[in-house]
């Protein structure tokens, strides 16, 4: 009996050993290459809620619980400079945090959005990613599918463009977003939820009000610190 | 032993999720698509062969009493390779897969292969055997998926099909799983019992 102990704990702790080894191994390979890909996605998400903006300092606040990252960003419209924020929203969607990067400029209007990760209902929830597609099964099949030029951006993002961030965002159900309902919905400050995706937009949306606020004492803060440093 | 039935039992006589009625939830979530769903199969696949290959090396040093927990390593470590790879190489299929890449370790055709066959069979047929099963997975999962993304996005391989018309959501959700597997297993029963009369 103790002997048959002792050999299981041993083949036990040799397949954990083994497991280790190969793991490790794997992710020595993969971890650059992850890596790599995290900080383009950081980059290009930037450029893409900052559009024509050129992104100044990176900054971090405690402000509220937890951390809190904001990147400010300047660019000069003929004589005049202005200035944008973007900033990091996290906020718990269906199955797990939805984490979201926010262009704002000083008024605290949307530029863009960017879902930078999400791990929700492929099919239901992960549609805050997809893109309404240009082409047709049959334009496809019969060759005379478009092909080139910009991807569009997901609708759903989309939509956020233009929005106030700093009042409250409704949330209405008129199916999936189109260029024709901009209007409509900017007039009442409201996005279109994703259907059968209610608690994914809505994480996304609070998310992003939330952020807002957490912006507005990151930068008092930051003003006050300037302030006394010059003192 | 016959090879080419080791491999071919997996696809109809013993179809992990028609006959077997195992792997059901991967099955149910990730058939909205047809690309969600071939990525699946090729994951589940891949670990499905690479666990059966260890486990039928491994069986005869193996107490039997530790057994599941070492199966359990082996199918884990073969997850996280495949999580890791198409991390890094795939990222956009891994974003659109998300949590249904780790939950295959608790995909139970994998573990229930391991134990059924595997651990009782040499290298080879154990090889034939993930193979069939993944194909069979792979085909229930991609009529599954052709149907429930045609009736509820109006699109096929993510390219809408009829411009302007409105899918039936509910064939995105849980029930249309339900309601289009529950269609494919009559349709199978039935084509069984026929051939039995």
């Amino acid at each position: 009996m103790n002997s048959s102990i002792l050999r299981s704990t041993i083949i036990l702790g040799l397949t954990a050993f083994v497991a280790t080894f190969a793991l490790s191994h794997i992710k020595a390979i993969t971890y650059p290459v992850i890596q790599k890909q995290e900080r383009q996605k950081t980059e290009s998400a930037l450029a893409q809620v900052l559009p024509g903006y050129t992104v100044g300092e990176e900054r971090s606040s405690t402000a509220g619980a937890g951390s809190f990252t904001y990147w400010t960003a300047s660019k000069t419209d003929g004589a005049a400079t202005l200035t944008a924020y973007a900033f990091i929203a996290e906020k718990a969607g269906y199955s797990g945090v939805i984490r979201t990067m926010v262009g704002v400029d000083d008024k605290g209007t949307v530029l863009g959005i960017s879902i930078i990760r999400q791990s929700e209902t492929p099919g239901l929830g992960a549609r805050v990613l997809e893109a309404a597609s240009r082409n047709t099964f049959f334009q496809v099949v019969t060759g005379r599918a478009r092909r080139g030029g910009e991807e569009p951006a997901p609708w759903f993002q989309e939509q956020f463009r233009g929005l106030n961030a700093g009042t409250k965002i409704e949330i209405v159900k008129k199916g999936d977003w189109n260029e024709a309902m901009r209007e409509e919905l900017l007039q009442k400050n409201s996005v279109s939820a994703i259907t059968g995706a209610t608690i994914t937009t809505k994480a996304v949306k609070d998310g992003i009000e939330e952020g807002m606020a957490r912006l507005k004492t990151a930068l008092e803060e930051h003003a006050k610190a300037e302030e006394a440093a010059a003192k | 032993m016959n090879y080419y039935r080791e491999f071919a039992k997996g696809i109809w006589e013993k179809n992990p999720i028609l006959i077997l009625g195992i792997g059901m939830c991967p099955t149910l979530a990730v058939s909205t698509s047809v690309s969600n769903a071939l990525w699946m199969t090729l994951a589940a696949t891949f670990v499905l062969i690479f666990s059966n290959i260890i486990v039928s090396l491994v069986k005869s040093v193996v107490p039997s009493h530790i057994r599941i927990p070492i199966f359990i390593a082996i199918i884990a470590t073969f997850v996280i390779i495949v999580e890791l790879t198409l991390k890094a190489f795939q990222p956009d299929i891994y974003k659109s897969l998300g949590i249904f890449i780790p939950l295959i370790v608790v995909n139970c055709i994998i573990l229930g292969r391991a134990e059924e066959f595997a651990s009782k069979n040499t290298v080879l047929p154990s090889i034939l055997d993930g193979l069939g099963m993944g194909v069979g997975f792979g085909l229930t999962l991609t009529v599954l998926a052709f149907f429930r993304e045609i009736l509820g996005s109006n699109r096929l391989f993510g390219y809408t099909l009829i411009p302007g018309m409105e899918p039936a959501t509910i064939m995105t959700l849980a029930p249309g799983a339900f309601f289009t597997l529950a269609m494919m297993l009559w349709g199978m029963n039935a084509m069984k019992s026929r051939k039995g009369r």
